[in-house]
This record gives C-alpha cells, structure tokens and sequence, in this order.
C-alpha cells in the first residue's frame, strides 16, 4: 500500500486528499517480481575471472547496474562488486568504456 | 600455507619461449621456498579492457598456488621487477575456496535428503488419504 502510495507522480492532485483513493487505483499496475539469478541459478562462486558473467552487470559505460534494476539480492550483489572490481584491476572489464 | 592465485599480463610482444621459460622461473620461485604449484595456465593473448602502457592486448598467464605469506612477497617483487609483466593480480583463495566447499556439501546433503525424504512424504502421505479415507468410516459406525 505504501509502496503504491509513493508511486505516482500525481503529487500536485494529491492536496484535494478527497479522491486520493481514485488516483492510486487510477495509477496501479503491474509489475514484474525480480529474482537474483545468482539465487535462482545456483551460481555459488561469483569468479573475477568469469568475463562473460560479470559483463551482463556491467552498463554500457562500464558501471556496475544497481541491485535495484538487476533485482540481485545484498549478499550476492556484494561479491559481484568485489569480482567486478577484481575484473578492472587485471584488465579484463574496463573502468570507464566508451561507446 | 596458504593457496593464491595469480593472474598476470605480460607484453604480448614477447617471444613464446620466453613466456614458457618465464612461467618455469616463477615455478622455481614457488618450490623453492617449499610451496607447491598446483595450476601455471596461459591463457594466450587477449584483448585488454584498456590500455595498459601503451598496449591495447597482453597475454594473460594464471598461477594456483600454495605457499607461506612471504612467498608471495617475493612472487610480487619479481613480477614487478620483471620487463615482460606489464600487470598483475594476486588473490587469496583458500578462504574462498572453503566456503564453496562448504555451500556445496550443503546443497548436496540437502539433495540426497531430498532425494531419500521424497518418496518418504509420498507414502505418508498415501497412508495418510487411507487414514483420512478410513475416518470418515470410523466415526460413522460409532454414530450408527
């Protein structure tokens, strides 16, 4: 509910407070539950060496993709920063890519 | 003792034999002060992520090894003292090597009891739709 709430970007409509119900009813819809594929896919060792597995978190610049957007859980988003970083350190993923 | 890995890049100018006499010369590094080398793997020529004093390609070579804390000092110092090596990475594996170890027995114990436990719950439960099949049976002779 909260998280519905805070949602839509009606904020100027909102003081009326009267159909506020309206709005975030008018404002719902769906969206898809992330999972970690490290959880899903049992991947249990996150290798610095795993090119190909790392740079499917890496944006097109070379940035590591928030947990938020790639839906990876804490624990295993930690260790997929630290191959990451390990991954630019030996010249395997780049620092800052250009496009 | 510890078990490190070792990922280094060097001048992918260099001739072949001298990166095979190169990696014997960091073997003997590893034996001589009593460590052992369980992996010295090249990986050939690889195209850099960036450009590393001025080389836009290295051939990267990966050592496995086990061996004491000073050992490393020494392998660290070579390497660096060393023209060809133009980069390199050490890592302390062993911690990690024993957690995975650790998850993967967990999630084997937890198959195998999976696999022995399933046909387990199925006859329970089997047992369990006679016992609930000869319930309603049972009360309904006490209520006659």
């Amino acid at each position: 509910m909260a998280e519905s709430r805070g949602r839509p970007g009606s904020a100027g409509q909102r003081p009326t407070g009267g159909d506020k119900a309206v709005a975030t009813q008018k404002k719902q819809y769906f969206r898809r539950k992330k999972v970690c594929r490290f959880c899903v896919e049992r991947i249990d060792d996150i290798n610095y060496k795993d090119v190909r597995l790392l740079s499917g978190f890496v944006a097109e610049r070379g940035k590591i993709v928030p947990r938020r957007i790639s839906g990876v859980c804490a624990p295993h988003q930690r260790r997929l920063s630290d191959a990451i970083k390990k991954a630019r350190n030996i010249a395997l993923l780049p620092f800052a890519a250009s496009i | 003792m510890r078990i490190y890995e070792e990922l280094f890049i060097m001048k992918p100018d260099t001739p072949e034999e001298e990166i095979d006499q190169f990696i014997e010369q960091m073997k003997t590094v590893v034996t001589a002060a009593s460590g052992s080398v369980d992996k010295a793997e090249k990986w050939g020529k690889r195209r850099l992520a960036y450009r590393v004093d001025k080389y836009r390609e290295g051939v990267y070579v990966l050592f496995q090894f086990n061996a004491a804390p000073e050992t490393v000092k020494e392998f660290e110092r070579r390497l660096r003292v060393s023209d060809l090596v133009i980069k390199f990475l050490t890592v302390r594996i062993d911690q990690t090597l024993k957690r995975l170890d650790k998850r993967k027995k967990e999630r084997d114990k937890r198959a195998h009891r999976k696999a022995t436990a399933a046909p387990a719950p199925a006859q329970p439960s089997v047992s369990q739709q006679m016992l609930g099949g000869g319930a309603p049976g049972e009360p309904a002779p006490v209520a006659e």
